[in-house]
């Protein structure tokens, strides 16, 4: 497999705290890569890095090859990466809908020109999203809720909801940041469902969780971080036998 | 020369008295206070009022006037943003209360005052005393000495006592701290009463030397706002840095160009601070949106 | 009769204000309490191009508007990436600089003089000389801006608006480049401020820089806050509101001095009282300020 993503040497260091230390690995296509570690580990900073909304102190970014150093968040986003937050950031004032709508690329009616002077033009893509949008929605059973506002949804629903406007923004790389922490058993399994399916569709995944169960389950290769600095790396079953891993957790 | 140098020495320690008092409200509550400005003039109206109205002597007049000003301070924040903190007020909803209390405020004082002058002076124009080649009068001493050991006192306040350090832990983080014992709201209260008696003690001293206006008060509050935005919101010293950078540009642009432009001229350097260095000179760098 | 128009037209000309304010404020979160001194370019602009050149109505009100946009690029390019309050300073900043400008270049605006006997509208051989055609005029204005601000909000343009007052973070991790969002909508904020100083300017037919104060902007964002920022309705009762209640106390009896000042204290204390017991105003959803996770 080609890298798709290549993370070369990233360092990073907050006033005294080591969030990345010399961290490198990639990431194929078609791949589930799962990023557990202790709290503190470097995960999050590691999604900030490769979403732009952090600069690193040293190393690169490679997307098919291509740097993405310095391109700033929304830029990357349109190249093709997509993510969710540990602290689950959706519009909830708005409707479901709408929060997906949001997501899509390259709508005309995003431009302050056309909604002037291509009303007509804007109202048939608008129309067309609409229909895309709902099918989502359909996919993963939250289309009756589609006119509800965001809050309305339970949590695990805001979760899933997060994760269909990752698929709305047509992202090749998907970045997921605790895709099923704190939510009940049956809505665990129906996301993890969902992101088994998600490489069948041209996505490749990057997971952030603690819950192991999950990881072992729907992860085709596993980083292990601690403090920054990558400490094990291969099979779910490899890595969660490593002793490296294991004194790591005791610790 | 000279004179402009004293001169922006005497309008910085003007600013650095009002600023002092921003800076230490806005440490404790972290949004910008605008009717601090209001509070600056209530306390020249009040002492006027005492030793015009009253006919009390000048010194307990003044002394009235900063007791008032305090009290403004106090009355509004347990009136308005108490409140509005229990209710999880946004940083924007208390700023436009603020500025809606300002005006309130304003209207309050022209209606009992009138739109005109008023002066606190005992008699006539205080005699101006020569100093080094420029003439400084009284007053505009009294300014620098009370500006600069108030500025002196604050900054142990925050820096070396218990109190300080409980004003700045509120600052961080309201609820650890409260965790921790301290008390937040009595902790915010006495930030207020402090920055407001400084405000008090700006605007008696400043009448002293010169007239009064309605509007004097936000003239001042926006040049100590500007101040501590100069010098770094966090830092007293900065403050006091800023200060004199404005008190010095405002006079150096006044006597090189026209002082009409001196106040187009101040503000176009906040921006200008405000684009380059938000942090001011001596602030720490603003932290960047979190993720 | 003749009095009751007067209002009627102040109202529409504050409607289009509070509508500018609105799409800015209230739509995508960024408040700013320069909108005077846009009022005010578009005054001056528009009396200007009137008095010294002779200019039609059409073509100082589209000047003014221009001048707006441009100014605006000036201010907004390079401090939309503060941080809020410090944005806020600098809109602050920005309007105060304005109002020097305007009262201190003598040579262009004549001062604290003012500008006067600015031409009524004569808009393709209809004289507006007299108040009931003003009034038709006014309310065709204030019912442009307001398609204007309704069309843009409900496009994907305007979604995305919402999505930047509620969580600026979300929306650039989605893909959308909020720095053009933002720029381009405080354009838009300006030119309709602008045009409202133009009508101000050719109705009133005297202007001088005590109309577009600081004051004046504060008095804006009351209107809009008080009658909810961000939906649909809110901006126009918030401007009636506060245009009609003072004017109501004329007829209290109270010396016009006096008038003036409890006018203000209306406006200040409305808007301290809204916060703490309305913060949506009266006909918004949502209380002013940022909803979901903000930051």
């Amino acid at each position: 497999m080609t890298a798709l993503l290549d993370i070369r040497n990233l360092d990073k260091h907050f006033d005294g705290i080591t969030a990345l230390d010399d961290f490198s690995c990639t990431l194929g296509e078609g791949e589930i890569l799962g990023v557990i570690g202790p709290n503190g580990a470097g995960k999050t900073t590691l999604f900030n890095v490769l979403t732009g909304f952090t600069a690193p102190d040293n190393g690169q970014v490679l997307l098919q090859g291509n740097n993405l150093n310095r391109l700033s968040p929304h830029k990357r986003a349109r190249l093709g990466i997509a993510r969710t937050f540990q602290n689950l950031r959706l519009i909830r004032r708005i409707s479901v809908l709408e929060n997906v709508l949001l997501c899509f690329k390259d709508q005309p009616g995003e431009r302050l020109s056309n909604v002037f002077f291509g009303w007509g033009h804007c109202r048939a893509q608008e129309a067309s999203s609409r229909q895309k949008a709902f099918s989502l929605l359909r996919q993963v059973g939250l289309a009756d809720k589609a006119n509800d506002p965001a809050d309305a949804l339970s949590y695990g629903q805001q979760k899933l909801l997060s994760i269909v406007c990752c698929l709305a923004a047509d992202a090749q790389i998907i970045l997921l940041d605790e895709p099923v922490a704190g939510i009940a058993p049956k809505m665990i399994d129906k996301i993890l469902e969902m992101i088994q399916g998600l490489p069948k569709q041209g996505k490749s995944i990057v997971l952030i969780e603690h819950n192991l169960d999950a990881v072992m389950q729907v992860c085709h290769r596993v980083i292990f971080m601690d403090a920054g600095a990558k400490i094990s790396e291969g099979t779910p079953q490899q890595v969660r036998d490593d002793p490296r891993v294991i004194e790591a957790y005791i610790d | 020369m000279s004179q402009v140098i004293v001169n922006a020495i005497v309008s910085a320690a003007g600013y650095l008295l009002v600023g002092l008092g921003f800076a230490l409200i806005y440490s404790t509550t972290r949004f910008f206070h605008f009717a601090h400005g209001i509070v600056v003039t209530a306390g020249a109206y009040v002492a006027f009022a005492l030793t015009a109205w009253l006919g009390l002597p000048l010194w307990t007049a003044m002394f009235g006037g900063i007791i008032a000003s305090a009290l403004l301070g106090g009355i509004i924040e347990l009136s308005v943003y108490r409140p509005l903190r229990t209710r999880a007020a946004s940083a924007g909803i208390l700023l436009l209360a603020s500025l809606g209390a300002y005006v309130a405020l304003q209207a309050v004082i022209v209606i009992a005052f009138g739109s005109g002058t008023q002066t606190l002076r005992a008699g006539n124009v205080p005699e101006a005393l020569p100093i080094l080649g420029a003439r400084i009068t009284i007053p505009q001493i009294a300014t620098i000495v009370v500006s600069s050991v108030c500025c002196l006192f604050v900054w142990l306040l925050l820096t070396r006592t218990q109190i300080g350090k409980m004003l700045r832990a509120v600052a961080c983080d309201h609820d650890l701290a409260q965790v921790c014992g301290i008390r937040g709201e009595s902790v915010i209260m006495a930030a207020f009463l402090l920055g407001s008696s400084l405000a008090g003690l700006a605007g008696v001293l400043l009448a002293l030397d010169g007239d009064m206006t309605p509007a004097m008060g936000f003239q001042l509050l926006l040049m100590g706002m500007l101040a501590v935005i100069v010098g770094g919101i966090d830092s007293i010293p900065g403050a006091a840095l800023g200060a004199v950078l404005l008190g010095l540009t405002q006079n150096l642009s006044a006597w090189w160009l026209s002082s009409k432009w001196e106040d187009a001229i101040v503000f176009a350097i906040l921006i200008l601070f405000l684009l380059l260095r938000p942090q001011g000179f001596l602030g720490k760098p603003l932290g960047k949106v979190t993720v | 009769m003749e009095y009751l128009l007067h209002v009627f037209v102040l109202v529409c000309i504050y409607a289009v204000l509070t509508a500018s304010l609105d799409i800015l404020a209230g739509r995508t979160g960024l408040l700013s309490i320069a909108q005077a001194a846009f009022y005010g370019v578009g005054a001056y602009a528009s009396a200007l191009l009137a008095v010294r050149l002779g200019a039609p109505f059409l073509l100082t009100v589209l000047a003014g508007m221009v001048m707006a946009i441009v100014i605006s690029l000036v201010v907004s390019l390079p401090s939309l990436r503060l941080q809020d309050d410090y944005f806020v300073v600098a809109t602050f900043a920005f309007q105060m600089i304005v109002f020097s400008i305007f009262t201190n270049w003598m040579e262009l605006t004549r001062g604290p003089l003012g500008i006067a006997g600015i031409p009524q509208p004569v808009i393709f051989g209809w004289h507006v000389n007299n108040h009931a055609d003003f009034m038709l005029l006014a309310a065709g204005s204030a019912c442009c801006a307001y398609v204007t601000v309704h069309r843009i909000a409900r496009s994907p343009y305007g979604r995305v608006l919402h999505a930047i007052r509620e969580d600026e973070v979300l929306a650039r991790a989605v893909g959308k480049n909020t720095l053009y969002f933002k720029v381009t909508v405080f354009a838009v904020s300006a030119a309709l401020a602008a045009m409202a100083g133009s009508l101000y300017a050719h109705y009133i037919t005297y202007i001088d820089p005590t109309n577009f104060t600081v004051m004046e902007s504060i008095l804006v964002l009351s209107m809009v806050i008080i009658g909810g920022a961000g939906s649909m309705w809110g901006p126009l009762v918030g401007a009636a509101v506060l245009v009609i209640l003072p004017e109501a106390l004329r007829f209290v009896g109270l010396p016009s001095s006096v008038a003036a000042n409890i006018r203000q204290i209306l406006y200040g204390g409305l808007l301290v009282v809204f916060m703490i017991l309305r913060p949506r105003g009266l006909m918004g959803k949502y209380a002013f300020g940022k909803g979901g996770t903000g930051k």
